[in-house]
């Protein structure tokens, strides 16, 4: 079975065991996350020499730790003596990782630095300390956020990203001194779903939240408002699988949080904004919109919630959700920021407690024998020119289209049948993009 | 029955707390240990009889009555817990870092107006509660009709067919004595769980 044969990402059809079958599972731990760039952490968690977290990638364990160079390190949380977890905190600082089976002691790089009766082992043929380190991935940053991969054939970040850094600056990069994730560490729950739902919801369908999130608007958006969804004035943009539906609201999603205090503000700062970014970007800080960066991690403009989708099995996902803020911003605004967010997006947030009934039902009845035989539905493609030529990554005008989906899916069927990286198909350049013309 | 939540009111007229408020009920809470002379008797019985209610009252979703039961000046906070050595020097409940809830009465009123407006598929059909209120102490504050009190919950949910969640935790509360029983002014809600394990907190606790 090809997965070319399941996703039709030209008319938009998918095959619904790509969401329960645990074959396919298996396979996407091997050919999607094993050779993706994945999110670890923000460079803010983990400031000073000795500063840790631990996350996953995919279903891997792992250590993102500072070392004494304030080089960021990120290896396998799984000791190589018989594999155990050799640090159980979620973030913390230290000098050492020991694991609690033997006492193996690892540095801040991973490398193995002794163990009790190390003399047993020196005496040991063939026996070498080097060999016997933490995995060690390749890391890279872009603008604070931190990616690793263990995939030595993939490309590098830059061009995993290509140009879909050019918009990931609308929200990394709209003032000096850079982001930081709020503090505290992640807001975590559970779904029995698969983890590709909540990720193509996020790439490009704000379609749904004008029926799934009807409840939850209502009390925030006034007595005669409402946020406009229309496909003027709105793109999906698509990089390589990353992609990003949005419209020119500025601030569209931001207003759903019910904050005027911190609207009067976000508006006080888009002069500036638009100075550094152009006013097509600026446009797109705070709008109505979402956006994944393949496969899994995923964010919104406006709430400025950053999360990744940790699969777990075909059928369950751990939400794992941080809270992003420009560092310089004034500390009573970064705290509407993360009462804005909470209240919005996160387990108990009156717009995410609608999305997971949603995913977990998609997933379970998607498995009926006789369900499974009829394809979904990702066609929707309404006719619509996009009037710029200068806009960076394969571009559809309307934000109320399944596009980015379909090119989500495109992207996951490449990796899935491709033997190896050089069947993968990337663009964009390595180099640093330059700015387009605004 | 109250009229403040009549379709889409203007939440920014209902009750909230400034962040320095906010700030200080938070230490209020955290400094909260069961201080007080224990409060007994009559007076505990009054206390207890008013969690059952509670309970009753979110069990049978009567969401407007429960909203009768907070004060205005409420602060009403559910953390979120990592795991940390026990050698890490910071505290773990910190109102700065992220929260399920860090709420005034007008947040409260929000979520009430969301699930009121017959919009919300997630709890359609409903949700079925039971909630479990035990260990109860009470403590006196030093404040005349205020009490201290400590307790644990059970809430289990269920919906729909399989859809189900169970979540133990502990509160701390400070309650007020009102003409016919108490109003909650601050709580602090402690789950176990550093992993949520369910999708959703579409409850009050």
């Amino acid at each position: 079975m090809k997965a070319a044969d399941l996703v039709d990402s030209s008319f938009g059809t998918i095959d619904r065991r790509i969401f329960w079958d645990p074959a396919i599972y298996e396979l996407e731990l091997e050919r999607v996350f094993a050779r993706s760039w994945l999110f670890v952490a923000h460079e803010s968690q983990i400031e000073e020499p000795g500063a840790f977290v631990t996350t996953y990638m995919a279903q891997d364990s792992v250590i993102v730790a500072r070392a004494d160079d304030g080089a960021i390190n990120v290896f396998l949380n799984s000791c190589p003596h018989r594999g155990n977890r050799v640090c159980f905190a979620d973030s913390g600082k230290g000098r050492a990782f020991t694991c609690n089976y033997h006492g193996w002691a690892f540095g801040l790089d991973g490398a193995l630095k002794k163990m009790p009766k190390m003399g047993l082992y020196k005496s040991t043929p063939g026996f070498r300390m080097e060999d016997w380190g933490l995995r060690r991935a390749r890391v890279a940053s872009y603008k604070g956020l931190v990616f690793a991969t263990f995939c030595e054939e993939a490309p590098s970040l830059e061009q995993w990203l290509g140009d879909f850094r050019w918009y990931l600056d609308a929200v990394l990069d709209v003032e000096d001194g850079g982001t930081e994730f709020l503090p505290g560490g992640a807001t975590r729950s559970v779904m029995r779903c698969n983890w590709k739902f909540p990720a193509d919801n996020f790439v490009g369908d704000i379609y749904h939240a004008l029926w799934t999130h009807l409840g939850g608007a209502e009390p925030t958006l006034g007595r005669h408002g409402g946020v406009i969804v229309e496909n003027d004035g709105s793109y999906q943009v698509s990089v390589n699988g990353h992609g990003w539906e949005f419209n020119d609201s500025f601030f569209g999603n931001a207003a759903t949080m019910g904050d005027r205090e911190l609207l009067r503000y976000m508006r006080s700062r888009q002069e500036a904004i638009t100075a550094r970014l152009g006013d097509f970007r600026a446009k797109m800080w705070g709008s109505v919109a979402s956006a994944t960066i393949f496969p899994n991690f995923s964010f919104l403009p406006g709430y400025f919630t950053f999360r990744t989708f940790q699969p777990k099995g075909p059928t369950t996902t751990e939400i794992h959700a941080w809270t992003l803020v420009p560092r310089n911003m004034p500390d009573d605004i970064k705290d509407r920021f993360r009462r804005g967010s909470m209240r919005t997006f996160s387990p108990s947030g009156i717009l995410e407690m609608d999305d997971g009934e949603n995913w977990e039902h998609s997933t379970s009845a998607n498995a009926g024998w006789v369900t499974r035989n009829q394809k979904l539905c990702y066609a929707m493609a309404p006719a619509g020119e996009v009037e710029r030529d200068d806009l960076p990554g394969e571009v559809t005008a309307g934000q109320l289209s399944d596009a980015n989906q379909r090119l989500f899916y495109k992207r996951w069927a490449e990796m899935m049948d491709a033997e190896s990286w050089a069947d993968i198909p990337t663009t964009g350049s390595d180099a640093q993009f330059s700015e387009a013309a605004e | 029955m109250s009229t403040a939540l009549d379709r889409k009111p203007d939440y920014s007229t209902f009750p909230r707390l400034s962040l320095e408020e906010a700030r200080a009920a938070a230490a209020d809470l955290l400094a909260m240990k069961g201080a007080g002379a224990p409060v007994e008797g009559q007076m505990l019985g009054r206390i207890e009889r008013f969690y059952r209610q509670e309970a009753r009252i979110l069990d049978e979703e009567r969401y407007e009555d429960w909203y009768d039961l907070l004060a205005d000046d409420l602060f009403y906070w559910m953390p979120l817990r990592e795991n940390r050595f026990r050698r890490d020097s910071r505290s773990e409940l910190d109102p700065d870092s992220m929260a399920f809830f860090d709420e005034s009465k007008a947040d409260i009123a929000v979520r009430i107006g969301r699930l009121k407006s017959n919009l919300v598929w997630t709890e359609d059909p409903p949700t079925r509660h039971v909630y479990i209120v035990s260990n109860v102490e009470a403590f006196e504050t030093g404040v005349d009709g205020e009490f201290e009190t400590h307790h644990v919950f059970t809430q289990y949910r269920n919906r729909s067919e399989h859809d189900e969640a169970t979540l133990f935790g502990r509160r701390r509360d400070l309650i007020r004595a009102v003409d016919d029983g108490f109003q909650i002014v601050r709580r602090l809600i402690l789950l176990p769980q550093s992993v949520l394990s369910t999708k959703n907190l579409s409850v009050f606790f």
